[in-house]
C-alpha cells in the first residue's frame, strides 16, 4: 500500500489549527450550541400549542420576541426564513425591558433577564412566555427551560396557560420534566 | 359412481358414502379457496396493519425526539408489549441514528440497520420489516423502524387445524343426517328389495311392499306392486292354461280311448257272426259312428294345434249362406233329432252371398247347432234363423238350454273351456269348438257374439258375416249329381302306411279300379314304370326316395309323365302346397285322406286321357 505524502500533511496541519483555534473563541461562542438547541425548542414549541383563535389568525406573521438572549435570538433569525407556524411565516423580534409585548406569540426571557419585571402589570391573553430560569414557572411563565445533566429539557405551568388562554397538546406534556396542573 | 359400486354391498353404507364424500369434497374446496384468499391477504393486511402501528408510534413519539428525550422514545416504545408479533422496534433522529429502541422480552435483539431509508416495507429473513418517517410541522425529524413476525406457513398450519376440526364436526354430522335421511330415502327401497326377495323365494305373488312417500320412490313402489300383481295374474293365468291343459289331455286320452272298445267288439261280432247278415250289419253300423266319432276328435285335434300355431287358414270362394247352413243342418240333424229338439228354421228367401270358405263355416254353424242340441235337455226348441242385415248376413243360434251365466261369457270362447262337466263324457268333445268357430268366423272379416238371458235361460249364438260379391254362380256342390257308371282306372298307391295304404287300396279295387299298391319311394318309381297308372296318390314322408323326389323323377320318364300325381301330406299348409306344386304334383290332399277324397279325385280325370 502507497502512502502520499502530501495527504498526510495536509490531516496534521488541520488538526494544528483546531486546537489552536479552541482557546481563542468567545463566551458566547462557546454557548452557541445550547443556544441554538433552545432556538430550535422555542420554535419546536410553537406546533404544539394551540393559542386563542384572534390571537393565532390575526396578524400575517407569527412574531417571537426574544428578550435578553441575543444569541438564542441570533440562533432563530437564522433558523426560520423559510419556515412557518400554523401556516405563517415566522418573524423573530427583540424586545426590551419595558418595551410592548403586543403583538407577540411568544416571549423567551433570557437567563439574564428579570422575569418578575418583564411579568410585571396585567397578563397579556394570547403570549406564550417561555423562561429559562430555575424559578421561572414560579414567577409566571408558562414553558421554562431546565438542565438535567447533559440534556436540556423543560417545564410546563397549565395553569399559567390556562391563565393565558392557551393549550398545550398532551404530546408535549409527556416529554416535559415537570409539569404544573391548572389551578 | 364407478368408485361408489366397490364400495359396500348395501344401499345403506353407498349413501353413506355419498354423504360423506359429498361432505369432505365440499369442504376441502371451500377450505382450499379460503387459504389461497387468505395467504394473499395476509402479507397485505399484515403490512397495512404494522404501518398504521408505524404511523402512530410516529405521531406519539415526534414530541420525544423533536425535543431530544430518549426515555420518554423508549417508554412510547414499549406500548409495543401489547403487540406480541411485534419482536423489535426503533426510533432513529433525523440525521439517521440510533434514538431509541425496543426488543420484545425473550427475542434476540435484530441487527438494527443503520441509517435506514424512509417509508418502505420487506419481508427480511421470515419477518416483515416497516420504516415511516416522523414527520411534524411539515419536517422530517425522524424514523420509525418496526420489526414483526410475518410467519404465512404458521398461519396455513392454523388453517389446516382449524379445516381438520371443522371436517371432524362435519363427518360426523354427515353421517348422523344421513343415517337419519335413510328412513326418507332407502328404507323404503331396502323394504321393496326384501319384498322382492320374499317374492322370489316363496313364490307369493300377493306379497306387496308399504307405500310411505308420494315421491319418486312412492312410484316406484306402486309401480313394483303393480308389477307384482301383473306377475302373479299371468302366474294364476298360466296355472289355469296348465291346468286346462291337462284337463284337456286327460279328455283326449278318454275321447280317444272311448270307440275302441265298441270298435274292437264289433270286429269281434264280425268274427263270429260269419253267416248272419244282420248281425253284421249292425256291427259295421256300430263301427261307423265310433270311427266317426274319432275322426271328429281328431280333426278338432288338428285344428287346435293350428290355431296355436297360426296356421289356421281359409280358402275363400263366393258362396251362398243359405247352402252352407243346409250344409251344417245336415251333418247335426241326426243328432238333433235323437235329442228330440223342435228345429224351427228361418232362412232368408233371397240368397245372401258371402267371400267365404264352404266347408269352414259349416264347421262353424254346425258347431253351433251341435252345442244348441247338446246345451238343451231332450225336448227343447232350437231356432236357426239365416237373414240379411244391411252389408252383413246374420245366422242366429238359438235354444232353450242350460244358458250362460253372464261372469262366464267371456269365458266360454277360451280353448278347452267346457261348461257343463255333468255331461256325459260321449257328448262333451274336447272343448274346443267355440274357440275355433270364433276365429274361423273372425278369418272371414266378420264376428261370433253370445248373448244369454242367464242359467237355465237358454242362449243364443249370432254369427256376422260382411256381404261378398253378389255373383251368384253355379256352385260347385254338384259333382255328384247324375253319376255315371264310375270308370276302371289305373291307379298307384305308395305310402309307408301298409293298413292305410292296403285298405284304400282293397277298396278302390272293389270298386272296381286296377290298384297297384306299394310303401317306398324306390318300389313306387319301378311300379309306375311298368304300371303306367293315370293316377297315383304318393306320401310325401316315404323311405328311400321322398314324395317330391318321386315327382320330378315320374315327370321326367316319358312313360309317366302324363300321370295324374296327388301329393298326400299331414300339413295343409301353404309352403306344403308350394312346394309340392313345384315337384310337379297336381293336387294335394291333407291326411287323413278318406274315400270320397280319394274318389273326387279320381273322377275329376278328364275321359280323354283314357
Amino acid at each position: 500500500m502507497s502512502v502520499r505524502p502530501a495527504r498526510w500533511l495536509f490531516v496534521w496541519a488541520a488538526l494544528l489549527v483546531s486546537n489552536a483555534a479552541v482557546p481563542a473563541q468567545d463566551p458566547a461562542a462557546i454557548e452557541a450550541p445550547e443556544a441554538g438547541i433552545k432556538a430550535a425548542y422555542l420554535y419546536k414549541f410553537a406546533a404544539y400549542v394551540d393559542w386563542p383563535g384572534n390571537a393565532a389568525t390575526g396578524s400575517q406573521a407569527f412574531v417571537i420576541g426574544v428578550m435578553d438572549a441575543d444569541d438564542v435570538a441570533q440562533e432563530l433569525e437564522r433558523i426560520v426564513p423559510g419556515r412557518s407556524v400554523h401556516d405563517r411565516p415566522v418573524e423573530v423580534r427583540r424586545v426590551r425591558e419595558g418595551q410592548s409585548t403586543a403583538g407577540l406569540h411568544m416571549l423567551f426571557i433570557g437567563r439574564e433577564g428579570d422575569v418578575r419585571t418583564a411579568l410585571r402589570g396585567p397578563e397579556q391573553p394570547g403570549l406564550l412566555v417561555v423562561t429559562d430560569n430555575p424559578r421561572g414557572l414560579e414567577l409566571g411563565s408558562t414553558i421554562n427551560f431546565v438542565v438535567a445533566g447533559e440534556h436540556l429539557g423543560f417545564e410546563v405551568s397549565l395553569e399559567s396557560a390556562q391563565r393565558h388562554g392557551l393549550r398545550i397538546s398532551s404530546r408535549m406534556l409527556n416529554v416535559a420534566r415537570r409539569v404544573v396542573p391548572k389551578a | 359412481m364407478n368408485l361408489l359400486a366397490h364400495i359396500g354391498g348395501s344401499l345403506r353404507f353407498r349413501v353413506m358414502a355419498l354423504v360423506l364424500a359429498t361432505t369432505v369434497s365440499a369442504l376441502l374446496l371451500s377450505a382450499a379457496g379460503l387459504v389461497v384468499y387468505d395467504l394473499r391477504a395476509y402479507e397485505r393486511l399484515w403490512t397495512n396493519d404494522l404501518a398504521t402501528t408505524a404511523e402512530v408510534l410516529a405521531r406519539s413519539s415526534a414530541p420525544a425526539l423533536a425535543f431530544n428525550d430518549r426515555r420518554t422514545a423508549a417508554g412510547d416504545l414499549s406500548v409495543l408489549k401489547a403487540r406480541n408479533r411485534v419482536v423489535a422496534a426503533a426510533l432513529y433522529t433525523r440525521d439517521g441514528e440510533l434514538f431509541a429502541t425496543y426488543v420484545r422480552a425473550g427475542a434476540q435483539a435484530p441487527a438494527f440497520p443503520q441509517h435506514p431509508q424512509a417509508d418502505a416495507h420487506f419481508v427480511e429473513g421470515g419477518e416483515l420489516v416497516v420504516l415511516r418517517r416522523v414527520v411534524e410541522g411539515g419536517e422530517v425529524i425522524g424514523t420509525v423502524y418496526l420489526r414483526a413476525l410475518f410467519s404465512p406457513f404458521e398461519r396455513l398450519r392454523d388453517y389446516l387445524l382449524i379445516l381438520g376440526g371443522v371436517m371432524v364436526a362435519s363427518l360426523a354430522a354427515a353421517a348422523v343426517f344421513s343415517s337419519w335421511l335413510q328412513d326418507a330415502v332407502t328404507r323404503p327401497i331396502l323394504e321393496v328389495a326384501r319384498v322382492a326377495r320374499g317374492v322370489m323365494q316363496t313364490r307369493d305373488y300377493s306379497l306387496r311392499a308399504p307405500k310411505t312417500t308420494e315421491d319418486e320412490i312412492g312410484q316406484l313402489v306402486d309401480a313394483f306392486n303393480a308389477m307384482l300383481a301383473e306377475a302373479g295374474r299371468r302366474a294364476e293365468a298360466m296355472r289355469e292354461a296348465d291346468r286346462r291343459k291337462d284337463e284337456f289331455l286327460a279328455t283326449l286320452a278318454h275321447e280317444l280311448r272311448n270307440p275302441l272298445a265298441p270298435l274292437r267288439n264289433a270286429l269281434e261280432i264280425l268274427r263270429v257272426a260269419g253267416d248272419d247278415p244282420q248281425r253284421a250289419q249292425k256291427a259295421r253300423e256300430m263301427m261307423q259312428r265310433q270311427l266317426a266319432q274319432m275322426v271328429r276328435l281328431v280333426d278338432d285335434l288338428l285344428d287346435v294345434s293350428r290355431i296355436t300355431t297360426g296356421k289356421l287358414a281359409v280358402r275363400k270362394g263366393a258362396v251362398e249362406l243359405q247352402g252352407i247352413v243346409r250344409d251344417a243342418l245336415e251333418s247335426v240333424r241326426h243328432f238333433i233329432e235323437s235329442r228330440r229338439h223342435v228345429l224351427e228354421l228361418q232362412l232368408a228367401p233371397e240368397p245372401i252371398m258371402v267371400d267365404a270358405d264352404r266347408t269352414r263355416l259349416a264347421q262353424v254353424f254346425s258347431n253351433l247347432l251341435n252345442n244348441a242340441a247338446k246345451y238343451t235337455p231332450p225336448g227343447g226348441h232350437i231356432s236357426l234363423v239365416v237373414e240379411r242385415e244391411g252389408q252383413e248376413g246374420v245366422v242366429r243360434v238359438r235354444d232353450t238350454g242350460i244358458g250362460i251365466a253372464s261372469d262366464s261369457m267371456a269365458a266360454i270362447f277360451d280353448m278347452f273351456v267346457q261348461l257343463d262337466r255333468s255331461l256325459e263324457r260321449s257328448q262333451a268333445g274336447l272343448g274346443v269348438g267355440l274357440t275355433l268357430a270364433r276365429r274361423l268366423v273372425q278369418l272371414h272379416g266378420g264376428e261370433l257374439s253370445v248373448h244369454s238371458e242367464g242359467p237355465g235361460r237358454g242362449s243364443e249364438f249370432v254369427v256376422r258375416l260382411p256381404l261378398g260379391p253378389a255373383a251368384p254362380s253355379s256352385q260347385p256342390r254338384a259333382p255328384a249329381e247324375a253319376l255315371p257308371a264310375p270308370l276302371a282306372r289305373r291307379i298307384l298307391i305308395a305310402d309307408d302306411n301298409v293298413d292305410y295304404a292296403s285298405s284304400m287300396g282293397q277298396l278302390l279295387q272293389a270298386k272296381g279300379h286296377d290298384v297297384r299298391v306299394v310303401h317306398d319311394g324306390a318300389q313306387a318309381l319301378e311300379t309306375a314304370v311298368q304300371f303306367r297308372p293315370d293316377v297315383a296318390f304318393l306320401d310325401i314322408g316315404m323311405p328311400r326316395i321322398h314324395g317330391y323326389e318321386l315327382a320330378r323323377r315320374l315327370r321326367a320318364q316319358p312313360l309317366t309323365a302324363r300321370c295324374l300325381l296327388v301329393a298326400v301330406t299331414g300339413w295343409g299348409q301353404e309352403d306344403d302346397r308350394r312346394r309340392a306344386r313345384e315337384a310337379g304334383f297336381d293336387r294335394h290332399l291333407v291326411k287323413p285322406v278318406e274315400l270320397p277324397q280319394v274318389e273326387a279325385v279320381i273322377d275329376s280325370i278328364p275321359v280323354s286321357t283314357l
